[in-house]
């Protein structure tokens, strides 16, 4: 064969869905849409086997298959001529493949309903253009011109770290993390997804690109594209993947009735209304997951096959330096706590007029709401809620990491407690929610809490 | 045995593929450009561009046998025709307004899905062939466990 398999990867990324045609034993052909057809190596593909449907039933009978693909950056066809070889229902091709099929599911809130079988191995035999799909002329320009180049090239991957060097505090760093991707990549939607205390539930700190912060938005792991790359941790990769799949499946979806309670005490995970490509990435060291890291375009192939190795290069690099600045900020930040200070004569908080906020703690749900509506729960509501009704009582408005750390009552974790990444979610959250209370960084591991407005503190303990 | 309803479907201008057998039971396929399904749903026109319908004509003249997959891209919904092949003929130019139709309807599907029809700006529908058929089976195609479910 004059095309080689290698040169066809990118066919694979599920833009147009593949065709398949096998024949019964007693000559009656079958044609079938495919879901995914995965490159194993220069003389293999793989389909996946979840159904068992009249192509697969055929094969049994007879090897001989047929598929159909098109190259998605010039619109040239082709047909790769097959024979089945073996079907796989463990190991690493078989994990890959199941991957890609469950987070489509679980982005669609569907996790567990569609299930890979099998990777079913074929032998390409050969590959031959389809003369009614011509591809553009070579010097035609492709309407996904974004998408023929790798997008991480060693230069915009110099660029991204000389911007990381310049971070000095944990916030300044997942935040130069995502400016970078935009100003080295032109990712302009991403965000930063880190473990919460809760075991198995991600939360967002930073986010770009979209209306809503979305800081404080959770995520349990398994769930949508971030959840899944969380407890994979493997990077998921989606370009345009099945978008009629994704369409019906999130219909089917939007026909289920949330529990208003449940939804009004979570934030919404930004996204774009109709992503085509999407970029899940683990954040790793050592094994040990520091975050995930996750990309989105509307660019239905934005995502080259080469930038692979690169994107776990990269994830492994910005974990290694989220997980450097949290031990450096909690290595440098004061030995003691501020004294107190005697409590403010115009203090602001328990004041009562027409622009104080309510603010209320539910202890059982761990939880605080501001004039009725959600603001955060978890080990950052604690945090919030403690500084509140210290600077209630005591009039302080200046407060240490450290202090935190040895608050008992707060419950932090002895071992990586995440504190700085709690405090960025808080200081985000108050931003979009409560801007009258601020929470002001004043130096390494020391924050000032403004209170700029009246607040009347309600405990539901 | 295709109904106006499903007729209607079938004509709007979708993803048509259209498969076919040689002798040692190998496939083959090609892209088709439309459908006439014909008055009483008996009977359906095949159109397929001369240039695709070269390497399916020696298999189809010798063993008659036919399927044809119909996929709506922006949702995904698809079924399939199988049948024998009755007569094939080159399409007359008064045909022509009706597969351009349909091809026309075929690439706003695909912009639903964010393809730009210029991708497919090097793909043929025309001239074309006509390759009718009889139906004998329809079937659910749409992905997911029902797929394979005899419809007709």
């Amino acid at each position: 064969m004059n095309v080689t398999l290698e040169s066809l990867a990118v066919c694979f990324q599920g833009l147009l869905p593949a065709q398949l045609f096998t024949c019964s034993s007693d000559g009656v052909p079958n044609a079938a849409y495919l879901s995914h057809v995965e490159y194993v190596d220069g003389q293999h593909v793989a389909l996946s086997f979840q159904f068992f449907n009249k192509s697969r039933r055929n094969i049994a009978e007879n090897p001989h298959a047929l598929v159909s693909v098109i190259d998605p950056d010039t619109g040239q066809g082709w047909s790769l001529r097959l024979h089945f070889e073996r079907s796989e229902t463990s190991g690493p091709l078989f994990e890959r493949m199941a991957l890609r099929i469950e987070a489509i599911a679980s982005y669609c809130g569907l996790k567990g309903i569609f299930k890979l079988r099998a990777a079913d191995v074929y032998r390409v035999l050969a590959i031959d253009p389809a003369p009614e799909e011509c591809g553009l002329a070579s010097d035609a320009p492709s309407q996904h011109s974004g998408a023929l180049d790798p997008v991480f090239t060693v230069k915009a991957l110099q660029d991204l770290s000389a911007r990381i060097h310049q971070a000095d505090c944990l916030e300044g760093l997942v935040d130069s993390i995502l400016e970078g991707l935009e100003a080295s990549f032109g990712f302009k939607q991403s965000m930063i997804l880190v473990p919460t205390e809760q075991e198995g539930v991600l939360v967002t700190i930073a986010t770009r690109g979209y209306p809503e912060n979305g800081a404080g938005a959770e995520v349990r792991f398994g769930e949508g594209i971030a959840g899944m790359v969380a407890e994979a941790r493997e990077p998921i990769r989606i370009s345009g993947l099945m978008r009629g799949m994704l369409y019906a499946l999130a219909m089917h979806k939007a026909a289920k009735n949330p529990d208003p309670l449940r939804e009004s005490r979570r934030v919404a995970l930004p996204g774009l209304a109709n992503p085509e490509s999407q970029l899940g990435v683990p954040l790793l060291v050592r094994g040990e997951l520091v975050g995930v890291l996750c990309l989105e375009s509307e660019v239905p192939y934005r995502f080259h096959e080469d930038d692979k190795a690169s994107i776990e290069l990269l994830g492994s690099y910005l974990a290694i330096a989220i997980q450097n600045m949290q031990w450096q900020e909690q290595a440098t930040e004061p030995a003691e706590p501020s004294a107190p200070l005697p409590p403010a004569a115009s203090s602001p908080v328990a004041a009562n007029g027409s622009d104080t906020h309510a603010i209320a703690y539910y202890a059982g749900d761990e939880c605080i709401l501001v004039d009725g509506e959600y603001l955060v729960r978890g080990l950052p509501a604690r945090i919030l809620w403690r500084l509140l009704k210290t600077h209630q009582s005591t009039g302080r408005d200046e407060f240490t990491n450290r202090e935190l750390r040895l608050d008992k009552s707060l419950n932090l974790p002895e071992w990586k407690d995440n504190l700085e990444s709690r405090l960025i979610l808080l200081r985000r959250r108050l931003e979009q929610k409560c801007p009258a209370v601020r929470i002001v960084p004043r130096s390494r591991g020391r924050f000032v809490l403004n209170v700029e407005s009246p607040v009347r503190l309600i405990d539901h303990t | 045995m295709i109904s106006q309803a499903l007729a209607g479907f079938l004509e709007q201008g979708l993803s048509l593929h259209i498969g076919t057998r040689d002798e040692q039971l190998r496939p083959s396929g090609a892209r088709a450009a439309a459908v006439v399904v014909e008055p009483g749903g008996e009977h359906m026109l095949v159109f397929v561009a001369d240039v695709a319908v070269a390497r399916l004509l020696e298999d189809i003249r010798r063993n008659g046998q036919l399927a044809v997959d119909f996929g709506r891209p922006e949702d995904d919904r698809a079924c399939q025709v199988k049948g024998s092949v009755l007569d094939v003929r080159p399409a007359h130019p008064h045909e022509r307004e009706a597969v351009v139709r349909q091809w026309q309807g075929f690439l706003d599907q695909l912009e639903k899905i964010g393809i730009p029809r210029q991708m497919a700006t090097g793909w043929a529908h025309w001239p074309a062939t006509v390759i009718r058929m009889k139906v004998t089976a329809v079937f659910e195609q749409t992905p997911g466990p029902l797929a394979g479910t005899a419809i007709a």
